[in-house]
């Protein structure tokens, strides 16, 4: 893996009217990594990427990608670049082909190139044998395939994919996240956004979280994780009322705290699968039982949680 | 070559649309077609012709002051001694021929009666006392026109001659009563000499009748000439032109408003992070627009002569004439979408801009024949639409190329002004 940076992102702001939705966001992003760009709804992903691939101007701020400079030379910055856009951007009327044919002309391809590449990128996207079908007719998956090809096509270093798996059946996702890992296997660098957890921490070399227009962490899955010191949560239940219980709970080895709300008991601890027995012993000691457990390994969930207060999917 | 490319891929779209071949080709061949249907019958020999009027004349003029015209000056050559003999002239002179069947009548009443009874159309009753009114300064010369209320067209065309005709001895009397106002004693002698000479005149305007209500032009060769002689061919040349043009004025708006769609597709955004320039982006969605229209008018014109043999004219004028609606429509069709938001607002233009500029485009070719004809044109010079039909109805009737190029220069004027607006704000909404 190369270690010069594929983009590096210098204090980009971006507001529209009153409302700052991009403020001072910075990052590197190395050649040959998936850093992924991890936020809610609303929190500047897509109007980072927007200004990433030239399509707006940022108010203030820098960025380069495979050293071209988004302000100063935007060709450069689009040849190096292709764009998986969040939404479906296809012609539904006509074919898969044809998409790519015409795509790949925007991209500077021609003649035999070009239909060389359409061929290759079909078999990639697995649509070879239905290439002549009008892309309206396909289904969500499909189109979704196509939506990626289309930015395949120049064969570019760097590749975007703005929430490319948002509002698609499980299969399709499980074929995109392949495909993606599939991408940087093949040394391309992908800049990923998303608001699924599960994604970013599966498919991620390195990344981000944003949150109201700023990078609120940034690291490697670990790396954050460790922010919140990487202790499991344990939720439990109990069948009665037991004060005395939970005193006890509080002073038995590897529990680092606990708190009652309502019905609910919550226990920070180091090792679940220590502490989880001892719990269950300290309640039979005291004739209650256990109705309930629910274990929350350290994830980037309770990364967002305790670094905002919010939960991701707010 | 990446405008090019984007140009034709809308094309490929378009016509893949069944709405936008209905609307390019179908629908103006298509209401074209209805009025080949609706005033022709199908002869013989595969030609159509427009029924002829039953005209039914009750000339009862007793006569009055002699006059004398040439008889080369009345149509038909016939003698003439008194008004209503030169209008019964008018009548059945040979130009009238193929729309008029005359026949006499006794009396009004049976004039009348033959209306009634259906075994005319019209009857034009002259009355007794015809010429003398008409010489009498005070008098007041009235005919009467009685007609079948079921019908339209032909009563429309006979009440149009005798209009003209009366409106040039109306001119007359007008003449002879400034004339007698205003001259001394000794000049009034030569009334006569000047009635004379103001109805040689006027006569002579008469018999170009036909051709000023039916929209005759001067044919391009002898050849079409002789083709174009079927009165309804002509009268579809400009039904034909005025719906072309008004077609193209919507393929311009409608192909224009792929911009929008794309917008709305979401690919153009996708086609902004391509290594292509804004301006080539935005050069061929023109170039679309621009090829669109042109397929369109050069179809419309190849396939009008083909199924309703309509002559367009000189290939110069008439290519001329195109070259004017295509690069108006294009540009009237980018200006009216760089003031769009989206496509919802397209739908109330569709509706509304198109229709009523495109009708008052076409007033000349709705009043075909009437009085008002001419001031009714000089309205329709307030839109673009109307200085196309000008240009193409100026090749249709042979007039002189410089005429046909004032025009064209009107049009790229127009087509100047919308392109510029339009690439302006199209530009401004991307930077």
């Amino acid at each position: 893996m190369n270690n010069s940076p594929a983009i590096e992102v210098l204090n980009l702001h971006r507001s529209f009217g009153g409302n700052k939705a991009v403020q001072g966001v910075s990052f590197e992003v190395k050649q040959g990594e998936i850093f992924s760009l991890l936020g809610p709804n609303g929190a500047g992903k897509t109007t980072t990427i927007s200004m990433l691939s030239c399509l707006l101007r940022p108010d203030e701020g820098d960025a380069r990608v495979m050293g071209h400079s988004i302000r100063s030379d935007q060709m450069g910055v689009k040849s190096a670049l292709g764009v998986v856009p969040q939404e479906i951007a296809l012609y539904e009327d006509l074919t898969a082909r044809e998409n790519l044919n015409f795509w790949g002309k925007m991209y500077g391809l021609r003649g035999s190139a070009l239909k060389i590449r359409v061929d290759e990128v079909l078999e990639i996207i697995g649509l070879s044998d239905r290439a002549r079908e009008r892309v309206g007719k396909y289904s969500g998956g499909m189109k979704r395939r196509v939506n990626i090809g289309v930015a395949l096509l120049h064969k570019p270093k760097v590749i975007y994919m703005d929430e490319p798996t948002v509002g698609i059946d499980p299969q399709s996702r499980r074929n995109i996240l392949d495909s993606v890992i599939a991408l940087k296997n093949q040394g391309m660098t992908v800049l990923y956004t998303t608001h699924y957890m599960e994604e970013s921490q599966e498919i991620s070399d390195h990344i981000a979280i944003m949150d109201h227009g700023k990078v609120i962490a940034s690291g490697t899955h670990e790396e954050l994780v460790k922010l919140i010191g990487g202790q499991a949560r344990i939720e439990l239940t109990l069948n009665t009322n037991a004060e005395n219980v939970i005193a006890e709970w509080k002073t038995v080895e590897g529990v680092d705290s606990v708190t009652a709300e309502e019905e609910k008991i919550s226990a920070l601890v180091n090792d679940s699968n220590l502490v989880l027995p001892r719990l269950f012993e300290s309640a039979t000691r005291h004739s209650a039982r256990i109705t309930s457990v629910e274990i929350r390994e350290p994830n980037l969930e309770s990364v967002f949680l305790h670094l905002t207060g919010r939960a991701l999917r707010d | 070559m990446k405008a090019l490319d984007i140009a034709l891929k809308d094309m490929l779209r378009s016509l893949r649309s069944f709405f936008a071949l209905l609307f390019m080709f179908v629908l103006p061949l298509f209401i074209t077609g209805m009025f080949y249907f609706m005033f022709g019958n199908v002869a013989e020999d595969g030609e159509f012709n427009l029924p002829k009027t039953k005209v039914i004349v009750a000339n009862m003029d007793a006569g009055g002051p002699k006059f004398n015209v040439d008889t080369d000056n009345i149509p038909g050559g016939k003698d003439a001694d008194t008004m209503g003999e030169l209008i019964v002239g008018i009548l059945e002179s040979d130009d009238m021929a193929d729309l008029i069947e005359v026949s006499h009548a006794a009396s009004p009443a049976a004039a009348r009666a033959a209306i009634d009874n259906q075994t005319a159309q019209v009857a034009i009753i002259i009355p007794k006392n015809f010429s003398d009114q008409f010489a009498d300064i005070d008098g007041e010369a009235v005919i009467e026109f009685y007609q079948d209320p079921t019908l339209n067209i032909g009563p429309g065309i006979i009440r149009a001659i005798l209009n003209r005709f009366t409106d040039g001895m109306a001119g007359v009397k007008i003449a002879i009563n400034v004339f007698m106002d205003e001259a001394e004693q000794k000049d009034q002698a030569r009334v006569g000499e000047v009635v004379q000479r103001y109805l040689k005149i006027s006569l002579a305007e008469t018999e170009d009748l036909e051709k000023e209500l039916l929209d005759v032009h001067v044919p391009a060769s002898e050849n079409a000439a002789a083709k174009s002689e079927n009165f309804l061919i002509r009268m579809l040349g400009p039904i034909m032109g005025g719906m072309m043009i008004f077609y193209s004025f919507f393929t311009g708006t409608s192909a224009a408003q792929s911009i929008l769609r794309e917008e709305e597709e979401r690919t153009m955004p996708r086609l902004f992070t391509t290594p292509t320039s804004q301006a080539t982006i935005l050069s061929g969605k023109f170039l679309y627009v621009f090829m669109m229209v042109s397929v369109q008018v050069t179809v419309l014109l190849a396939a009008a002569r083909a199924i309703f043999g309509i002559n367009w004219g000189e290939v110069l004028p008439v290519t001329i004439s195109a070259i004017g609606i295509v690069i108006s429509a294009s540009s009237f069709g980018i200006f009216v979408n760089s003031l769009l938001k989206d496509t919802n607002q397209g739908s109330v233009i569709f509706g509304g801009l198109i229709t009523i500029t495109g009708m008052v485009g076409m007033i000349n070719t709705f009043a075909m024949g009437s009085p008002n004809a001419d001031q009714l044109g000089d309205v329709s010079l307030l839109v673009p639409q109307g200085w196309a039909v000008r240009g193409l109805t100026q090749a249709m009737r042979g007039q002189p190329i410089n005429e046909i190029l004032i025009t064209l220069s009107v049009l790229l004027i127009w087509s100047a002004v919308f392109f510029i607006i339009g690439v302006w704000r199209f530009n401004k909404r991307y930077v």
